[in-house]
């Protein structure tokens, strides 16, 4: 070859795709484990539990020589992609993986063989775990009547506030035990603060374009999306009493929660003084404690307010599961991990001190590290406060529907918003029941095209 | 002399001309410059942001006074970025050449024989060429799928190794060549391959700039058939790992920024190497064809 | 001997058109014909994953007719394919036009500050545009709270009413430059004589525009309006990545990414065939309406 015709830039594509394939050839590719050693592969999708299991699995690993434990951390939407696309191709999966509680449902929309993980029910009740835990935690990892997860959690929610920005209004958040008074402390303290004509201080986080925190205000008057049976729910009288109620927080003269997003731009309001107040289940507040440390000693945890007196003083939020591949070639010692990892009590204050995830074993609430008092929360004991309302939480039941069905909740508060801004009250509760039993049926007319069901 | 060329630039009866010579200019160049600050701006904050700490990423608009590297040591801390900048390289690269390689071959037999099944052939490239791929993702998925293949290099590789559209560029580019030029080849003994090599391929260096550009920048933004068939971190390219770290990374959006800086520049470099040749060829199918 | 040297060259020759297009017309076989046959028989199916199918009939495409959602995909695709149409192009061509002048100086920097967004790849310009699209610490609110003094807290990812907007408004970022490049090329190949010609006639600046420059550039334009219209249809990673999903009342769903995520969230590939089917129809339908009302049809026939 007497010369390179096609010009510099190819000729430089060639250079650079021989140098990156080589390597790649020789970088250690998805590092193999050594002869004689078992690889177990965890696959996590939330940071506080990776944190956590870090620190407890080096002792698994001691207590089983040969055993090595890889922990990989990935975004929530990637890893349940990746393992329902592994599932669909055969290809290698982890051996332990967590799924979230709204996307769990996308794993069981085929026929009930075909379901990635393994049937765990057998060895549920043969252990006795079944009556360990509280049974309401098994429903959402459950598929006609088979169980395919374990439950982490239980998630009950209280109120986070800002102490100090309380104490300078002068309200006492234990007067503030339901919603109507609650409602109405917020439409005090929401104001505009520099005087610039616009609003810099809201009572509180609520998403006026999205399902998230409707969610749990619905949970706790007893709605919700589908119910035991598998049935949608979502348009019936309590969903229509709750969205009616939750709109005119969110818009209107009556406004007192507001929105702006989730992450650095939440933490960042958050120590603004823009809300006042989060909703809280109990991994949110390990969260707040991770991404908001400059707020330590000025935040404080309150319960629920209630809908009515004697009514529910909790909900519920969010939830995780732990699977195991029927790819995994090491299920027996998977289901150990998996069980060392979410109820043994060695490793539980470790655990706990760094997720403040309260275990759906109730023989575990009374361990000493639960009544520990917490520093960021002004000296609050965190644990025992939600161990006090975790009895109360409220069931979620779960379909392959489910992620569809948040979505048209979100669209529905997104109408509703709209409409109320637009007509305020008048004709206010028909629309709402309207909207939901419209976005109900579309859901309805999915589950009757599904032949796998 | 510049007032002549204005002149004839602007006839009796624009009325800008009544508002005196210097009026116009003025305002089109503030014009002009206000659109340019507007269209940089967010590259401009996007580098800022790339070494700004967390704590001033939104506390100054732009930079801060105390630039970090904060950013690149989380990115590099956390993340494979070496890996997945590899990934990239190599399979932007190793596509391009593909394409390259395909399309010039395929555009020079396209353009300058007869052969059996030319014309079905270009009419049913013409016409998939109309169809947009998303409608091949889920036969292609189920095809990569039964071969096995899911969740490797060859899943993006091998649908990806030709290009209708670059077939097209070439063949029209190579019809301008001369008849004359391939048979003086040939009476000096040219095989058709070195004919291929040593006479087409020069002549047509400045197509093959301006599409080893378009294949490129192609491969290298590749976002929807990647998120597909890829499932192991140490496959993902850069589009694919920036979008996962999305969430993970929701208190440090400087690191997020920082990737993507990191992710432009190798298609700005190639730019800048293949700037002439790219303008004049994207624009050359458009005007002949 | 010679003889034998003779028909190997002959042969070279017989033989090299067939070798050159052999590569491209295996893969292309391969991954494209065959698919797209496959595709016609997947439409016709209710699937889960790869996995198991039931051959549903006409069903996907009746569903489709009453599917909501997908009525809203291809609405937003519409509207977002018309703002691509009648507003980003004419600004190209606008700016096409004040950067033709050949008194304007430092074209080459507006030239290269104009286009240089279309470097950036669509995943990364939704990466950045979802920080500077964030109520009152964006760099987008704070520009606009800066010059008129309101709209620090518009939420533009959260208001379902402003997320096309936004999607309009980055996509005019990215191709507004891209698609100048195309009618300046043009602009410049229009002959210079027939402007002086029109001048000697006495044509207004208008009516030279009108009847020299229009007819001078109709080619390029009628290709870049149907090559942008074909891409604002395929439509995906911007939304997907800026709203991480369809958004607030999927104001973001693009046909394209409600076949991304029938097909490969919830596993239906054969729905997702058969919506790739509608967008095939739908494209062809609207570049031939578009390649007849601009009169190319004419020319090329």
């Amino acid at each position: 070859m007497s010369r390179l015709p096609f010009g510099p830039a190819p000729t430089l594509l060639i250079v650079v795709c021989v140098l990156t394939a080589a390597w790649l050839a020789l970088a250690p590719g998805p590092d193999v484990p050594p002869d004689g050693v078992t690889r177990l592969h965890v696959l996590t999708f939330a940071q506080t539990h990776y944190d956590a299991y870090k620190v407890i699995i080096p002792e698994f690993e001691a207590s089983h020589p040969g055993v090595h434990v890889k922990l990989e951390l990935g975004d929530e939407r990637a890893v349940t992609s990746r393992l329902q696309s592994a599932f669909w191709a055969g290809t290698k999966t982890p051996d332990l993986v967590e799924v979230e509680i709204g996307a769990v449902g996308m794993f069981f929309r085929g026929p009930l063989d075909e379901i990635g993980f393994t049937d765990l029910t057998d060895r549920v009740h043969e252990t006795g775990l079944y009556d360990r835990i509280v049974q309401s935690r098994f429903a959402p990892w459950s598929s006609r009547g088979r169980i395919f997860g374990l439950p982490h959690d239980v998630h009950p929610v209280m109120l986070a506030y800002r102490r100090d920005l309380f104490e300078k209004e002068g309200v006492d958040p234990a007067d503030l035990d339901t919603w109507d008074k609650f409602v109405a402390a917020g439409r005090r303290m929401t104001r505009d603060m520099d005087g610039d004509g616009i609003v810099d201080q809201y009572m509180i986080e609520l998403s006026d374009s999205a399902h998230g925190d409707l969610e749990p205000l619905l949970f706790q008057r007893g709605g919700g999306y589908f119910d035991a049976d598998g049935a949608l729910t979502m348009d019936n009288a309590i969903a229509v009493e709750t969205l009616a109620w939750y709109v005119p927080l969110v818009v209107g003269p009556g406004q007192i929660a507001n929105s702006l997003g989730a992450g650095q731009i939440l933490t960042q309001a958050m120590e603004d003084g823009f809300f006042l107040c989060l909703l809280c289940p109990d991994w949110r507040s390990a969260v707040i404690e991770n991404d908001m440390p400059r707020l330590s000693g000025k935040m404080g945890l309150m319960p629920l307010p209630r809908a009515e007196p004697g009514g529910r003083g909790t909900s519920t939020w969010g939830g995780t599961m732990v699977g195991i591949p029927k790819q995994s070639p090491h299920p027996d010692l998977a289901w150990e991990l998996a069980l060392y990892l979410y109820y043994a009590p060695e490793p539980f204050e470790e655990r706990f001190r760094n997720t403040n995830i309260l275990p759906p074993t109730r023989d575990a609430w009374d361990l000493p590290a639960i009544s520990e008092p917490r520093a960021y929360w002004g000296g609050q004991r965190i644990g025992d406060m939600f161990v006090s309302i975790a009895d109360e939480t409220p069931p979620q039941y779960t379909s392959p529907y489910t992620p569809l069905a948040k979505t048209k909740l979100g669209e529905a508060v997104l109408q509703c918003v709209d409409y109320y801004k637009h007509n305020g009250e008048e004709g206010f509760r028909d629309f709402v029941a309207q909207t939901l039993k419209e976005k109900a049926d579309d859901i309805r007319a999915l589950l009757e095209r599904n032949p796998f069901l | 002399m510049e007032k002549e060329r204005m002149k004839a630039n602007r006839p009796m009866a624009n009325p800008a001309r009544r508002m005196g010579g210097a009026v116009l200019p003025f305002l089109v160049h503030g014009v002009l410059l206000a659109l340019a600050a507007i269209m940089l701006a967010p590259l401009f904050w996007l580098v800022c942001a790339a070494f700004k700490s967390p704590e001033d990423l939104f506390h100054y608009t732009f930079a801060s006074p105390h630039p970090t590297l904060h950013n690149w040591r989380v990115l590099f801390e956390k993340e494979p970025v070496f890996r997945y900048v590899a990934n990239s390289l190599f399979v932007s690269s190793a596509l391009t050449l593909l394409q390259l390689l395909t399309a010039s071959l395929a555009g020079f037999a396209l353009a300058k024989y007869e052969f059996w099944g030319k014309r079905p052939l270009m009419t049913v490239m013409l016409a998939t060429m109309m169809i947009p791929g998303q409608v091949l993702l889920a036969p292609t998925y189920k095809l990569i799928n039964h071969m096995g293949l899911i969740d490797t290099y060859w899943a993006l590789l091998l649908p990806g190794a030709v290009s209708v559209f670059g077939i097209i560029l070439f063949r029209q580019s190579i019809l301008q060549v001369p008849d004359d030029l391939l048979d003086a080849g040939r009476i000096d003994g040219c095989s058709e391959f070195r004919i291929y090599w040593e006479i087409i391929l020069p002549v047509s260096r400045p197509m093959v700039g301006a599409f080893t550009l378009i294949a490129f920048m192609g491969a290298w933004n590749s976002f929807l058939w990647p998120q597909i068939v890829l499932q192991s971190r140490h496959l993902f390219t850069l589009p694919i790992a920036l979008n996962n770290m999305v969430d993970l990374y929701s208190q440090e959006y400087g690191a997020l920024m920082a990737g993507t800086l990191l992710s432009i520049l190798p298609v700005a470099f190639l730019f800048a190497l293949l700037q002439k040749e790219f303008l004049a060829g994207l624009t050359s199918g458009a005007v002949k064809g | 001997m010679s003889m034998h040297r003779e028909t190997f060259w002959a042969l070279q020759r017989k033989a090299a058109p067939y070798l050159f297009v052999a590569p491209f017309v295996i893969v292309f076989c391969s991954f494209m014909v065959y698919p797209l046959l496959n595709s016609i028989w997947l439409a016709f199916q209710f699937t889960n994953g790869p996995q198991s199918s039931v051959f549903v009939g006409f069903d996907n495409f009746l569903f489709m007719l009453r599917d909501p959602d997908f009525w809203t995909a291809l609405k937003n695709t519409a509207i977002f394919t018309l703002f691509s149409v009648f507003l980003q192009l004419p600004l190209s061509l606008g700016l096409a036009l004040l950067l033709n002048a050949r008194w304007v100086r430092g074209r080459n920097f507006f030239r290269m500050a104009f286009f240089s967004p279309h470097l950036v790849g669509q995943v990364f310009v939704a990466l950045l545009f979802s920080l500077i699209f964030l109520p009152h610490y964006g760099l987008l609110n704070r520009a606009l709270h800066a010059v008129f003094g309101v709209g620090l807290d518009t939420k533009w990812l959260m208001n379902a009413n402003l997320v096309m907007p936004a999607l309009v408004l980055t996509s005019l970022w990215m191709y507004v430059g891209f698609n100048m490049i195309y009618f300046l090329a043009a602009l410049q190949a229009v002959d210079r004589n027939l402007y002086e010609a029109a001048m000697v006639d006495g044509a207004s600046r208008w009516q030279q525009f009108l009847h020299v420059t229009v007819p001078g550039i109709k080619p390029i334009a009628v290709f870049v309006i149907i090559m942008s219209t074909i891409g604002s249809f395929q439509l995906f990673e911007l939304p997907f990545v800026l709203l991480k999903g369809p958004g607030p009342d999927n104001s973001a769903l693009t046909i394209v990414m409600y076949l991304y995520n029938t097909g490969f969230s919830t596993g239906d590939l054969g729905y997702a065939s058969a919506i790739g089917w509608v967008l095939v129809l739908i494209i062809l339908t609207v570049s031939l309406a578009q390649a007849k009302v601009t009169g190319l049809w004419k020319k090329n026939v």
